[in-house]
């Protein structure tokens, strides 16, 4: 079996080969196209020399829908809302997030009000009916709609997470009505309680529908112009994956695609190696992801939010931050030093990749420091020129008095490191884990240049450093299985209850599940169930999942098991009555997936080495070994400072730390005791 | 800026310090057990210096968080050099810098080489603290006992042992004590947390560093502000305003009155002049109003920089002993977020005369909390249902001010909850939620709108209490721009609307199943003539219902055809026309006092009554003055036979107000309003 796995990134496209006959894993980096994202991906395909007539899958992380969301470039949206509430998306929660400025204004809503049509209906909290659906203001809708352009339209009515028909019925006269349009209603997008959350997630979905599904049309058409012929899947954000047909109807589930591949690549490789608390530090040319492992159990949240709007979809919980290696550093009106939010991107990229920009960006501060080699071909094509870093890290010496271009270059690196610091521990002390009980996982192109100076501020000793830490993404996409997730209310109070009805309620939500993903060609031996429930005490507003064990009657220790995870998770557990608020139910298909063979590389380290270089660490020039990743010897182990460059990114052990070369090729990076 | 330490260091010193801060937030959700703390963030962190200045915080809510350092400040006088290891000092008292009494504060010395360095601080609402009725809320106090119990600044640990003596007095004087002391343990936790920070921060950069990098942040925030000051011309600029107060049932208007000096690169605000204080809950400490001056000028002259306390340092400010805005015993402070948001309203006034292009209109203006009380039909429990409807956002230069959204000095509180939430939780069913239109005061940027929900009662009778400003005086516009719709409250019974005898305040009132409680929070107030607002953009505010097609030709003068599209024609002629027809007066100067009132005092327009007939005004009309300067003054016309028949009467105060001399012409606007002062409530009214 052959397969590829691309993803998508905000500088470069990254794509991974591999042939489960052979074992060989291939791997490739092409320039990002963000105005066409198809041609970067079959770039870097063709990059792997990949036989696609010979490929059985094709796996994709996209940004298409995420990066509509933020370029506010969606469709426009309709939306059919009970009586009473047309103005549920533009009150959202009247919370203000940015402090002491009297001009912020509130997030915009993707919906505007007079594109708002209300129906009279309405269901109650228990589901049921207080006002039927009035089908004649349902059809004086559709025609309405009829005389506009085909767009995209939502219906969102209340309390549907409960009782659905109303909406159901109203989505299918649209339906009937409205060919070309892209219809969804919120409790199949996701039936859970809160309106604003619901219908936002909702709206998100119809928003990104219509973009979604013109790209996916047009990526599977390459393809199989190509001569692909297998099925076409795409990363979501819980860190599965699904069918094209799937995402193209619900692409809300993918809009946190491309990081949930890497994520579900460290736990991969943390299986593999016995390492089970990881810390994901993915720093690319744009941003960076960081996500916290413990136990090997993936970390998945539903209360995110995407640019202000809230996104309640199962997500991998991950802090981004916005900063990368294409990161602008820029001097504030009172001298302060900043990296970021602004980032030179893939056009026209950091200063040194001699595309015209100007301004000093990280990568241009670690090709001052001569920790990247101006030799360096990153993607294959994009040489660096050391003179146009230097030139633009010198603005910063001129705004600021005392700093010379090795300093402020240093100073640049530095602050980016703070701010990883501070996301990191966002998700670790936080949320009471201490970060030195965890091992730093680096990759994307820019996390291993930084991650020893990251786990050193954080007072952790221990860095992985995956091998093409550049591709581990797209490696992540083939390593992923095919995953739904379902999810209803269900409410029930623990202390007067009758669980006898919970399993054929489970029962009923696995076999719908079973047979979606049957019908989307899974076999059915392939096919296994992961339960859960939403839980909390009496009296609290926010539920905590629960994984069910899956051993018989498990719904019997819900209890224990809510207050230990309470405990664990919040510090805390209460005698309160708990209830149960939805369960849950994610259908797991498995794939085969790509083996990681031994590092089998012989030799002396002498062998590896490239050159001695002259580099910066600590302000002090230093002269230090630069080797080559691909020709490192099994086991082979060498101090700091050195630099180990491979395709895609390199990796700066600092003058403290100790590398070793590990048994699947992986370095793992120590700090040397003080 | 002189200081030996290196600018990334620093730059990791004060990030670390902001880290401490929410870290210990995070602690505090995790921990607490009172809704308000865990749901609507209703609590603040800080870290301050022995100088008792803060000197780090994050999200945290301005309006707990700025009169802080009093409290540190009289924590730090009590006990002098007694202060030692495994201290915890506990404090609510409004007078001493406190806010109200359910805001309770604990301050955590922490020593490093025995020498104490920093005092983490944690403030936090507590779900009731004693007092005359549940939650410690009452609109009816008189005096503070009634509000519950106060705690001066006192040790609850002395070097590492609880007082049980407190523990005591705090158990036997507070309803649902077990989840007092819950959320004491979080906030103990909380400082707890805080202070190993601190000391893992020492040790790694060392005392001296993390002192000097804590000194200069403070200098360098100090020395941004002073820079904004000193861009603004010198002089001093005055305003008034008013808080909403019934005197035994009759409606006496409180008079909130500042001048604010720009003297180079200082600030100085002087409360002279305004309303003693009252038996009633619309008093509040200076540590309270200077919060106001302070989110104020913040916002405005510097938004979005760092918070600390060097900010502070160039503001100092002056009030009249025991008055509304510096309170003293035994009066009650209850409503002292209302204080502070007058505050705000009266900063706005004066900064609108120096930078009109940094300000906004008034802002929405009150916290609007509403509570109903009763039991679960069918359940031996009882619910307690709370939401503060966020209203509209004042218009500024560049644009609409955003609707039913949190005022700046609120920090980021959800005012409400989804619909879902609340009907599975308790026996309601919401009928409406949607913005009011013609709610936002009209501008050339528009104010924002305020939300009108509607909640029908499906169980047992029940009881409702509302606690509310801006009920009767509505948000003001700015450089001409119109006042918003103010705050509204009734109660739908059957086919009965039944109003309150006291706008926007009532206590325990019953309401019968079925009864449909209608809240609608106010909106915010326009900013420029609404007369020069883009036809087209007003178009559009029809098309999308924010404004009716009869406001948008009284207000703005905007003709439709029928298509919605402008009429250029009519709209043209219209606005000539409403410009001709506003009534412009002379102004003559009287110095005798314009203010009247029973324990308030509200200002008089002495108006001789054929004068006022002319302009179509009557006895007790509320009305505003425009003049040159940018915010309106108002004033009630009182007919007066001795007046002149061609002029009005200002003092020197008002004119200043509206930057105008005697014998200038200035215009008159009305206000349609619900209540006169000193009437009571004549329409139906529903029993208390």
């Amino acid at each position: 079996m052959q397969m590829v796995g691309v993803d998508v990134g905000g500088t470069f496209t990254d794509a991974v080969y591999y042939d489960d006959q052979s074992g060989e894993l291939r791997w490739a980096k092409a320039p990002s196209t963000p105005a066409d994202p198809a041609q970067g991906v079959l770039a870097a395909v063709g990059r792997n020399n990949v036989e696609l007539g010979s490929t059985d899958r094709f796996v994709h992380g996209v940004t298409i829908g995420t990066n509509a969301i933020l370029e506010r470039r969606g469709a426009p949206v309709w939306m059919l809302t009970t009586r009473g509430f047309r103005d549920t998306l533009e009150i959202a929660r009247t919370n203000r997030t940015t402090l002491y400025d009297i001009k912020t204004l509130k997030q915009t809503p993707l919906v505007p009000r007079q594109r708002v049509i209300e129906i009279e209906e309405r269901v109650m909290a228990d589901g049921a009916v207080l006002r039927p659906l009035d089908s004649a203001q349902v059809l004086a809708a559709a025609e309405r709609l009829t005389g506009e352009a085909p767009a995209a339209v939502t219906v969102c009515f209340l309390h549907s997470y409960v009782n659905a028909k109303h909406e159901e019925m109203t989505a299918k006269r649209l339906r009937e009505h409205l060919p070309g349009w892209f219809v969804c209603h919120s409790a199949e997008v996701l039936p859970e309680m809160r309106e604003y959350e619901r219908f936002n997630t909702a709206i998100l979905n119809a928003y990104i529908g219509p973009i979604t599904k013109r790209y996916l049309d047009a990526l599977t058409k390459s393809l199989r112009r190509q001569g692909y012929r297998g099925a076409v899947y795409l990363m979501t954000s819980s860190g599965g994956i699904v069918t094209a047909a799937r995402a193209a109807r619900f692409p809300v589930h993918t809009v946190l695609s491309g990081p949930a591949g890497g994520v579900a690549a460290a736990i991969h490789l943390g299986q593999l190696l016995g390492t089970r608390n990881l810390i994901t530090y993915d720093m690319g040319g744009t941003s960076t992801d960081v996500c916290l492992i413990e136990d090997l159990v993936t970390p998945v949240t539903s209360e995110q939010f995407i640019d202000g709007l809230p996104i309640r979809t199962p997500q991998i919980e991950i802090n981004t931050v916005g900063a990368g290696g294409g990161s602008i550093a820029w001097v504030d009106s009172g001298s302060i030093l900043k990296v970021g939010p602004r980032s030179a991107g893939a056009v026209p990229g950091p200063a040194c990749y001699s595309q015209g920009g100007e301004e000093p960006t990280v990568t241009d501060a670690n090709l001052a420091l001569r920790r990247l080699s101006p030799m360096l071909k990153l993607a294959g094509s994009v040489s660096l020129n050391e003179n146009l870093a230097e030139k633009a890290v010198s603005r910063i010496v001129k705004a600021i008095s005392g700093l010379d271009v090795p300093r402020a270059a240093d100073g640049i690196i530095r602050i980016a490191v703070a701010r990883m610091v501070s996301a990191i521990k966002e998700i670790s002390v936080a949320r009471g884990h201490d970060p030195r009980d965890f091992v730093l996982t680096a990759f994307g192109g820019a996390g291993p240049m930084h991650a020893a100076f990251i786990a050193e501020e954080l007072e952790m000793s221990h860095v992985l450093i995956p091998l093409r830490p550049g591709n581990f993404c797209a490696f992540g996409a083939l390593i992923s299985d095919i995953r739904h997730d379902h999810v209803r209310t269900y409410r029930l109070a623990l202390d007067s209850a009758d669980l006898s009805n919970i399993e054929p309620s489970f029962a009923r939500m696995e076999e719908d599940a079973r047979s979606v993903m049957i019908d989307e060609g899974m076999p059915p031996e392939r096919i296994t169930m992961v339960r859960g429930a939403g839980m909390r005490y009496l009296g609290q507003s926010w539920d905590l999942i629960v994984r069910l064990p899956d051993w018989a009657d498990a719904v019997r220790d819900l209890e224990r098991l809510f207050h230990e995870t309470h405990e664990q998770r919040f510090g805390y557990r209460a005698a309160d009555p708990v209830e149960i608020v939805s369960l849950r139910v994610s259908a797991i298909g498995q794939v085969t997936k790509p083996e990681l063979g031994g590092w089998s590389i012989e030799g002396t380290l002498e062998s590896a080495l490239r050159e001695t270089r002259s580099a910066y660490f600590s302000g002090k020039e230093m002269s230090v070994p630069v080797y080559l990743r691909d020709r490192l010897p099994g086991h082979a182990r060498f101090d700091g400072p050195a630099i180990v460059e491979e395709m895609g990114s390199v990796t700066i052990v600092p003058p403290s730390w100790r590398a070793e070369v590990g048994r699947l090729g992986e370095l793992q990076l120590k700090r040397k005791e003080p | 800026m002189n200081t030996t330490v290196d600018p990334i260091t620093l730059e990791v010193v004060c990030e670390g310090l902001i880290a401490i801060v929410r870290e210990m937030r995070a602690s505090i959700i995790r921990a607490s057990y009172s809704p308000a703390i865990y749901e609507l963030d209703d609590f603040s962190c800080a870290l301050f210096s022995t100088a008792a200045e803060m000197v780090a915080q994050s999200e945290d809510h301005p309006g707990h968080v700025m009169p802080m350092p009093w409290s540190v400040r009289c924590a730090m006088a009590d006990f002098e050099n007694d202060i030692r290891p495994g201290d915890i000092i506990i404090l609510n008292d409004p007078y001493r810098g406190g806010t109200h009494l359910n805001d309770v504060t604990l301050l955590y010395p922490v020593f490093v080489e025995d020498k104490l360095m920093l005092l983490p601080a944690v403030r936090a609402h507590w779900a009731d603290v004693g007092g005359m009725t549940p939650g410690s809320y009452s609109g009816l106090s008189t005096n503070i006992y009634q509000e519950g119990l106060r705690m001066p600044p006192i040790k609850l640990y002395e070097g590492g042992r609880l007082n049980h003596a407190i523990m005591k007095l705090i158990e036997c004087n507070m309803r649902l004590p077990e989840h007092r002391l819950g959320d004491m343990n979080a906030m103990i936790g909380a400082c707890r947390i805080a202070e190993q920070r601190v000391h893992r921060l020492f040790e790694k950069y060392g005392l001296s560093e993390v002192l000097e990098c804590i000194a200069t942040n403070l200098d360098r925030s100090e020395a941004r502000m002073r820079e904004r000051i000193r861009a603004l011309p010198n002089g001093t600029y005055v305003y008034e305003d008013y808080l909403e107060y019934y005197d035994e049932g009759r409606f006496d208007p409180v008079l909130v009155r500042l001048s604010l000096s720009v003297r180079d690169d200082e600030i100085i605000a002087d409360f002279e002049g305004s309303n003693p204080q009252v038996p009633g809950v619309v008093n509040s400490s200076l540590a309270v109003a200077g919060a106001g001056v302070f989110v104020a000028l913040k916002s405005t002259l510097d938004p979005g920089g760092a918070v600390n306390h060097g900010a502070f340092r160039p503001i100092r400010l002056r009030a009249p002993e025991a008055s509304v805005v510096d309170v003293r015993p035994d009066a009650p402070a209850g409503a002292h977020g209302e204080v502070r948001k007058r505050v705000v309203s009266v900063m706005l006034g004066c900064l609108s005369q120096i930078a009109p292009e940094l300000v906004s209109g008034d802002l929405s203006g009150t916290s609007f909390p509403n509570s109903i009380g009763g039991m679960l039909t069918g359940r031996n429990r009882s619910y307690v249902y709370i939401e503060v409807p966020a209203g509209g956002n004042g218009g500024f230069l560049e644009a609409d001010g955003s609707s039913a959204f949190v005022n700046v000095d609120f920090g980021n509180i959800r005012s409400i909850h989804t619909a879902e939430f609340l009907e599975s939780e308790m026996p309601f069913v919401v009928e409406r939620c949607e913005l009011r239109t013609d709610s936002g005061g009209a501008g050339r940027t528009r104010g924002g709108l305020g939300m009108r929900r509607e909640l029908r009662l499906l169980g047992e009778e029940a009881t409702y209490s509302v606690l509310s400003d801006r009920a009767v005086i509505p948000p003001f516009g700015i450089c001409g721009g119109a006042s918003a719709a103010p705050v509204s409250v009734s109660i739908l019974d059957g086919s009965r609307e039944i109003a309150l005898a006291t706008p926007g305040k009532a206590t325990g009132l019953v309401i019968r199943k079925d009864a449909v409680v209608v809240m609608q929070s106010a909106g915010g107030g326009g900013y420029g003539d609404p007369l020069s607002r883009d036809p087209r953009l007003v178009a559009s505010d029809v098309s999308a219902g924010y404004v009716s097609p009869q406001r948008a030709q009284s207000d703005y003068g905007v003709m439709l055809n029928e298509d919605d599209s402008v009429n250029e024609r009519g709209t043209a002629d219209l606005r000539r026309q409403i410009a001709a027809d506003m009534s412009a007066l002379n102004i003559v100067a009287d110095e005798t006092s314009p203010y009247e009132g029973i324990k308030g005092r509200h200002r008089v327009l002495r108006m001789e009554p054929g004068l006022a007939a002319k302009h179509g005004l009557r006895t007790n009309q509320l009305v505003e003055i425009l003049g040159r300067h940018p915010a309106p003054l108002r004033a009630w016309v009182k007919l007066d036979q001795s007046a002149q028949p061609d002029a009005i009467p200002v003092d020197a105060f008002g004119r200043r107000v509206l930057g105008v001399e005697p014998g200038q012409r200035v215009r008159l606007r009305k206000l349609d309003t619900l209540i006169e002062p000193g009437e009571r409530q004549v329409l139906p009214v529903a029993r208390q």
